[in-house]
């Protein structure tokens, strides 16, 4: 299986998803995309979709200037830039946007690009409020917009193989997904001086106020509640319980700088997030738990572990067991407690592509109608409507019930 | 296509200076000059450095981790280690076809490309498969037969390595060749650094890749530069040479972390492409130029090239740099190439 053959085998593995561009871009027609948003992770995805051949950014919108001639810089050249929304979207030079503003606005961003009819790659999360995320699964569903979440682990190849996996029983029934994100670093960027009214501070560390942010479940949660959606069949948790604390950035911040949160699905099944930012031992991995074995899954590899075989068919030899009788000694075995994990089985895959750029590039085949968007709006919302119920539970640190999509 | 030399620095000691702001409508403050804060971070398999100075701790800190922030998306880049690296994919996809690449990694393709026309192959990126069969990768040094090394140079060679910049593509016109970001990747990486940090309005600093790649923002303040003192990689008591850094980079190459020795004769890590052989006669080399990527990429062209070779190639493309070889012919012999400091223990 190539390259290309994965990314359409992905979407071809998609569910739920219907939406298709209204008028398809042609597959020889280059493609000129308009960026919301080219912070950090902006550029970073903006990076992977000049990977592609053929695409090319034409079109900025961000309201701080140095953005403007970092875009240029990755770009290559001179790329038209506003920092009005309006005049972005009826600049007319674009065939798909990329929406990276930060999270807050995405609900405004999304809905109004959404008129213009253009495909949308969206970063996660998808809405910031529980109304946000219902109305704009709503609009994009009512004007079938193609939308595309950036959930890039849906188009990682290991982990769509090990998913694939534990979907035909290889680690039993899954009923745990244990998930970490642990960092060691402030999360803080560094702002330029002077800034008297803290408004550099608030536009370039959105993510650590709670008015804007979503703090660290959403922030970098979101991907893991997704899996564990995935995993579980399901379209979202239930209900949420979790806690937040500062621990060590009493910085002036508004969100925890740690984070455990449990999601709660059909069957009693949970979904467990922690995140941290004082140490990195654990990093970013998820843990899917199964009756009989269990995957480690990163955004570079997926690893199988399996529980030790029991048997609880009746021994032919107890007849002997009768007659001759059974030794005595000590039971306690050590191993039972801490049993040996060795080295797991990798998931091999033919192609170990970035993520993000699977994920792009499967973005690009479905503007041209080759297929269905994967991580469609239905999947962005999952992981959105869960994020944005935690944003206020793991403060309340009352359980809570995460809204279905009404639609 | 080697490791780096080590090129001791030594944090200058800053004598506290009071700066008077004399104007006429203001009175005069006194201002303390903060003492400077040093950040550690390992990245592509060394450990990164990055002193600052005229910030307090909180600032200094969110300036270290965006700068390191970048170190890590650029090694995200250039890994050739990781699978999922721009640079493993085209390694994978090049022999197969063009691959399109984004301006970024293209400009470092090109870049690499320059100093392998410039040096007439004495740089080469696609030199893996000879570090390979001598063993430098296992850290397993071992002397392959001529058999070996001619197979393995069938797929060196930079002008195996195609450039389009009207498609902004890269292929290989052979399957098996591979890019190996050794002599170049961490010189780039602190370019991309130093101009994060001025972005941001840093004017000090000093960012050090394994203190092989060393990069001096500006100055301390009542200095001229940041000072870099280049030991004897044979006696390292010894103080070669000093120098100091302003706006500019110094990058260092020679033999003595990585090597292995078979029947008395000493192999080093670093190889010239055109024969296959590890280079032999040269004990070090300092370059200093405005951009870290060429001095990173200098200090392996001019360790590869005979001294007179490298002499004329600083001559015809690089004449605003400065350079320091140590070769052995009859003893420690030294040129160099519009060297400012002062050079002892070579003649």
């Amino acid at each position: 299986m190539n390259r290309r053959d994965f990314v359409s085998g992905v979407a071809a593995a998609g569910v739920a998803a219907a939406a298709r561009p209204l008028r398809a871009l042609p597959a020889n027609k280059p493609l000129r995309l308009g960026v919301i948003g080219a912070g950090s992770r902006g550029q970073e995805v903006m990076r992977h979709f000049l990977h592609v051949p053929g695409v090319s950014v034409t079109a900025i919108c961000d309201i701080y200037d140095p953005r403007f001639a970092q875009v240029n810089r990755i770009v290559g050249n001179d790329v038209w830039g506003t920092k009005d929304l309006n005049t972005f979207l009826t600049h007319g030079d674009m065939d798909a946007v990329l929406i990276a503003s930060p999270l807050a606005c995405h609900a405004e961003h999304v809905l109004a690009t959404a008129e213009t009819g253009l495909p949308i790659y969206c970063e996660k999360a998808m809405g910031f409020t529980p109304d946000q995320c219902q109305k704009i699964l709503s609009e994009l569903e009512a004007r079938k917009t193609l939308f595309q979440i950036g959930h890039q682990y849906r188009y990682a190849s290991w982990v769509v193989e090990a998913v694939k996996r534990i979907h035909a029983g290889e680690i039993g029934e899954p009923l745990q997904v244990y998930a970490y994100w642990h960092r060691n670093g402030n999360w803080r960027r560094p702002v330029p001086s002077p800034d008297p009214d803290k408004k550099l501070e608030h536009l370039i560390n959105w993510r650590l106020y709670r008015e804007t942010s979503g703090g660290l479940v959403t922030e970098l949660g979101s991907h893991h509640i997704d899996l564990a959606n995935w995993v579980f069949g399901e379209r979202q948790p239930h209900s949420v319980l979790g806690t937040t604390s500062i621990a060590r950035y009493h910085d002036g911040r508004t969100v925890g700088d740690n984070v455990q949160a449990t999601f709660e699905y059909s069957k009693g099944r949970r979904m467990f997030f922690s995140s941290i930012t004082d140490n990195a031992k654990v990093g970013n991995e998820v843990w899917v738990y199964g009756t009989e074995g269990s995957v480690s899954l990163t955004i570079e590899d997926a690893t199988f572990y399996y529980e030790k075989k029991k048997s609880n068919a009746p021994a032919p030899s107890g007849k002997t067991i009768v007659q001759r009788g059974i030794e005595t000694g000590a039971s306690y075995a050590t191993h039972g407690e801490m049993p040996y994990r060795g080295e797991g089985a990798r998931v091999k895959v033919a192609e170990h592509e970035d993520p993000t750029l699977s994920a792009v590039e499967s973005f690009i085949g479905a503007v041209r109608g080759e297929h269905p968007p994967v991580a469609d709006a239905h999947v962005g919302y999952g992981s959105a409507i869960a994020c944005a119920v935690a944003h206020d539970a793991v403060f309340t640190e009352s359980k809570t019930a995460i809204p279905p999509f009404k639609a | 296509m080697r490791s780096k030399g080590r090129t001791e620095l030594r944090l200058i000691r800053f004598v506290m200076a009071l700066a008077l702001l004399a104007a006429a409508e203001a009175v005069a403050v006194p201002q303390k000059m903060a003492a400077p804060f040093v950040f550690k971070h390992a990245a592509m398999g060394t450990e990164f450095e990055i002193v600052l100075i005229d910030q307090n701790r909180a600032l200094a800190s969110a300036m270290a981790e965006l700068a390191f922030d970048e170190v890590d998306r650029l090694e995200e880049l250039l890994s050739n280690y990781r699978e999922t690296s721009e640079l493993s994919r085209v390694n994978r996809l090049a022999g197969q076809g063009p691959v399109t690449v984004d301006p970024e990694m293209f400009a470092f393709l090109s870049a690499a490309e320059h100093w392998s026309r410039a040096s007439d192959g004495a740089f080469d990126m696609s030199v893996g498969p000879l570090m390979r069969v001598w063993g430098f990768f296992q850290h397993a040094g071992r002397v392959p037969s001529d058999a070996e090394i001619a197979k393995a140079k069938r797929v060196v060679g930079w002008k195996l390595v195609k450039l389009d910049v009207a498609t902004r593509t890269v292929r290989f016109l052979r399957d098996g060749v591979e890019l190996d970001p050794g002599g170049i990747g961490k010189g780039f990486a602190v370019d991309a650094a130093v101009r994060l940090l001025r972005e941001h309005g840093v004017e000090r600093a000093l960012i050090s890749a394994g203190s092989s790649t060393i990069y001096g923002m500006g100055s301390p303040p009542g200095e001229r530069g940041w000072k870099v003192i280049v030991r004897s990689p044979v006696l390292p008591k010894r103080v070669i040479s000093t120098v100091y850094l302003r706006d500019e980079s110094l990058s260092s190459a020679n033999c003595t972390e990585k090597n292995f020795t078979a029947a008395g004769v000493m192999y080093c890590h670093i190889f010239d492409p055109r024969t296959g052989q590890p280079v032999r006669g040269r004990v070090h080399v300092s370059v200093i130029h405005p951009s870290a990527t060429a001095s990173d990429a200098l200090s392996n062209v001019l360790f590869v090239q005979s001294p007179d070779e490298a002499m004329s190639t600083l001559r015809r493309f690089v004449p605003d740099a400065r350079a320091l070889v140590l070769y052995e012919r009859n003893g420690l012999k030294c040129a160099t190439f519009r060297w400012s400091g002062t050079i002892k223990g070579c003649r």
